[in-house]
């Protein structure tokens, strides 16, 4: 039966104000490409926030911030930042779902003040989408046969959304899974690039990203690569945009180049993760 | 006997699926020779007539092998999106019909079908491939968007490629009627339908993309996996490419991994594949158009 | 619309038939390679695809399995593309449930249930193109599908509309004369015994019209039941010549 999923019941009538900008539509939407390029990056090849075409935006992580969680992680990319929580392994709750193998669930969600314009409480398509996307990806890294019967929960929050945001949650949620002791063949590593006609931008923010528009008919377009480096597998792998495969070969090399640099930084959180865990069990013994 | 892993569509879907020891050693480690004697690039026979719903502006019927897809598209009116005021607009909407299989019925085919609306939309949204400021009637007011509502009614494998081609044949056939603002009655304008049927324009498809699924099967790759095939492998690639050979969407399916070189190799192959099949689509519909009207088959073989 | 304009001065309905004219039926058998049956029937310009599954295990809870008889389950969903507007749901809403509980309960009456108990047999069916009468099409389409299947039937089941215009009563009504404000009436029937098994009347008219309706509705299924019985023969003769055949 249909149930309003609104929690505010009112008329929807309203619209972000930043719609009313002045602006010459027109203008807007036959920008070639080549404009494109000048507005994202200035004729010193420096981005608006003054990085260079590779580089990444800093990187800041943490674990154990959700103390009711089996394992958890925050991760900050720039402006990008989400929680991931980390439950189980617990029972399948619906006997029907039974598999001989663990099975993961992945919740993906933007916060409704995460983004510029306001997300509903329920998650939308697009969520959805990178609900699974972030499923599939994890599978290929976790070990599920460790866990036969038994059900494994990740939760994403994306906080605040400056593009790029499917990459950092796969770095957030191997990190998550990692200091849950889910056993996993590998850390997934997620980076996202922003391909140009005549440039690529590494980890692109909000402005940055693709977007679909118009007369956009030459090379340009996004790609999102889960990397784990040291099986040198690509567990996921999203596209968007139009361009050639010997460019999207090029894209690949530079994200999963990024990917191995990131790679010991996450170890080393990891590993004073342990420390600390296994200092607090000491304490814990000491005390008895 | 083993029941072979459950992994990409529905997983139920996968589970029906029983092969022996040896049948999977052979699809593993067989040569460029598959159980139905294709090569690994070869496509299954196609069957495709449009033109079989009459309450639609344009529809198509697709069959490849027991994949069965009916398509119809929709064109109606409506105002544009706030951001996007010079443009019309597509929705998709994928069913899951339970005829393909009960596991379908009630809510139970939803996921699959969200997975193939989503995938179809982000492939048709770069520019390069609809020119959506053709649908807009009236800038900032009216404008046509054109409802691709997709019935799957049997899986037999490879359910991107046969949505796809039929989606692209659908459109290729959508009439969308002529209509001229006729007078501005104060702030409101008043459209005027053309009292011609058959005064109608139709959208430019050309470039409208197909999408080449491959499969990762042992050390290979191939192209339009039946469903023993797809239950044998664990990760492929979608990829959408459009009539000018453009890579428009890209993405990993299934729950396994990729090496670089490999998926390198595959999206190379891939739009190659694409290409092809494009070209040849395109010239059968041009040949069922210039053929003129013959006796509807549809459903009655 | 009005009355005469359903039945002209001549006698003859708004698309040239004669009142106690079917529309053309056409109708083939087996299409899907999946399903255990399955059926394409046009009555007119309504399309229904049917899709039998089963008998097989009781799929979900259990607790739906009945003990001395098979359980029919059966799904009415129309294509989003069917009608002239378009529908933004294919199925859960209040329409299709009702229909969907009427075939099961009409299919349970027909199919030798006793056969198999604890076990489930699925009906699926699916509108294509809508253009009146969907439901009697439904049914015809199901059942059909029910025989590809070779589902054991105490009957077989057929279904027809009849409607009453200016005191004439109209056999298989098309959407025109459905959406026109004429009654409607819905009879299923089990055609050696005669018994009905399903009947519903939208709008009203005097019970004094009601055998004369009900009669035609019933002429009606029984003349639908002869065309596809010819149908079902055919379908079966070309198994049998191509089973030997090979």
């Amino acid at each position: 039966m249909p149930v309003d999923s609104r929690r505010l019941q009112g008329p929807e009538s309203a619209f972000s104000y930043t719609l009313l900008e002045k602006k010459d539509a027109n203008a807007e939407e036959s920008i070639l490409s080549a404009d494109l390029q000048k507005m994202l990056i200035d004729s010193n090849h420096v981005r608006k926030d003054k990085r260079k075409p590779t580089d990444a935006r800093p990187l800041f992580l943490r674990t154990g911030i959700i103390s009711q969680a089996k394992g958890s992680a925050y991760i900050e990319q720039g402006n990008t930042k989400l929680v991931c929580g980390v439950y189980g392994p617990r029972e399948v709750q619906k006997k029907s779902d039974f598999r001989l193998n663990g099975q993961l669930f992945c919740e993906f969600k933007f916060a409704p003040f995460s983004c510029q314009k306001r997300r509903s409480h329920q998650q939308d398509n697009e969520e959805l989408v990178l609900s699974g996307l972030l499923r599939e990806a994890l599978e290929a890294a976790v070990c599920l046969h460790h866990f036969p019967k038994a059900q494994v929960e990740v939760n994403i929050m994306v906080i605040e959304n400056d593009g790029s945001p499917l990459a950092a949650a796969l770095t957030c949620a191997s990190l998550a899974l990692a200091s849950a002791s889910i056993p996993m063949y590998d850390l997934v590593i997620g980076a996202a690039v922003r391909q140009l006609p005549k440039l690529l931008l590494l980890d692109p923010t909000k402005d940055e990203e693709w977007q679909p528009k118009l007369n956009h008919d030459e090379n340009n377009s996004n790609l999102t690569v889960g990397f784990m480096p040291s099986m040198q597998q690509i567990c996921a792998y999203v596209h968007e945009g139009v361009s050639n495969p010997e460019e999207l070969e090029q894209m690949l090399k530079i994200v999963t180049e990024y990917c191995l640099k990131v790679q010991p930084v996450v170890q080393l959180c990891l590993k004073e993760t342990v420390e600390k865990m296994l200092a607090s069990e000491g304490e814990n013994n000491d005390a008895e | 006997m083993s029941i072979a892993p459950q992994l990409l569509r529905g997983p139920s879907l996968m589970a029906e699926i029983l092969l022996s020891e040896a049948e999977k050693a052979f699809i593993h480690h067989g040569d460029d020779l598959r159980c139905d004697g294709r090569t690994r690039l070869d496509y299954r026979p196609i069957i495709l007539e449009t033109g079989l719903v009459s309450n639609a502006s344009g529809s198509s019927r697709l069959r490849l092998a027991n994949s069965d897809v009916l398509v119809g598209v929709k064109v109606e009116l409506a105002s544009p999106l706030s951001e996007k005021p010079l443009e019309g607009r597509l929705e998709f909407f994928v069913d899951c019909s339970a005829n393909a299989t009960p596991e379908f019925e009630g809510r139970g085919g939803e996921d699959l079908a969200n997975e193939i609306c989503r995938f179809l939309q982000m492939s048709y949204m770069s520019g390069d491939t609809i020119n959506l400021s053709e649908l807009s009637v009236l800038a900032g007011q009216q404008c046509w968007v054109l409802y691709v509502d997709i019935l799957i009614l049997e899986c037999g494998g490879n359910l991107y490629d046969t949505v796809s081609l039929a989606v692209k044949s659908a459109l290729y056939t959508t009439q969308i009627p002529s209509i001229k603002v006729a007078t501005m009655d104060g702030d409101q304008p008043e459209l005027e339908l053309s009292e011609d049927p058959y005064d109608t324009k139709r959208l430019n498809t050309q470039n409208v993309p197909c999408l080449v699924t491959l499969m990762k099967i042992g050390n290979h790759y191939l192209v339009d996996p039946t469903p023993e095939e797809e239950c044998c492998s664990s990760s492929g690639v979608v990829v959408a490419v459009s009539g000018s050979k453009k890579i428009t969407a890209v993405r990993k399916i299934g729950s396994g991994s990729l090496h670089p070189e490999s998926l390198v190799s595959m999206l190379k192959t891939a739009s190659e594949v694409g290409a092809v099949v494009n070209k040849i689509l395109m010239k059968k519909l041009l040949e069922e158009e210039t053929a003129g009207k013959t006796q509807k088959v549809g459903f009655m073989r | 619309m009005s009355g005469t304009e359903l039945l002209s001065d001549q006698g003859l309905r708004i698309d040239g038939r004669k009142p106690n004219e079917l529309r053309r039926i056409r109708c083939s058998l087996g299409i899907f390679a999946q399903a255990d049956g399955s059926a394409y029937l046009e009555q007119g310009n309504t399309k229904v695809l049917a899709a039998v599954y089963g008998p097989h295990e009781i799929r979900g809870s259990k607790s739906k399995a009945l003990h001395d008889k098979a359980f029919v389950n059966c799904q009415y969903s129309t294509a989003t593309f069917s009608m002239g507007e378009r529908k933004r749901r294919p199925r859960g809403d209040r329409k299709s449930t009702e229909m969907s509980t009427h075939l099961e309960e009409t299919f349970a009456a027909a199919i030798r249930t006793e056969l198999y108990p604890r076990s489930q047999i699925d009906i699926f069916v699916e509108v294509l193109q809508a253009d009146g009468g969907n439901y009697t099409t439904c049914v015809n389409a199901a059942m059909m599908a029910l025989v590809d299947a070779g589902v054991p039937l105490k009957d077989t089941v057929v279904s027809c509309t009849a409607s009453l215009v200016k005191d004439t009563p109209l056999v298989d009504v098309n959407h025109v004369e459905q959406s026109g404000g004429s009654p409607e009436l819905v009879v299923s029937i089990l055609p050696h015994s005669g018994e009905i098994v399903y009947m519903s009347l939208t709008q009203r008219f005097h019970i004094d019209h009601l055998s004369k309706v009900l009669d035609t509705a019933i002429k009606g299924c029984k003349d639908i039941g002869v065309i596809l019985k010819e149908i079902m023969k055919g379908h079966l003769t070309k198994l049998d010549t191509s089973l030997q055949a090979s």
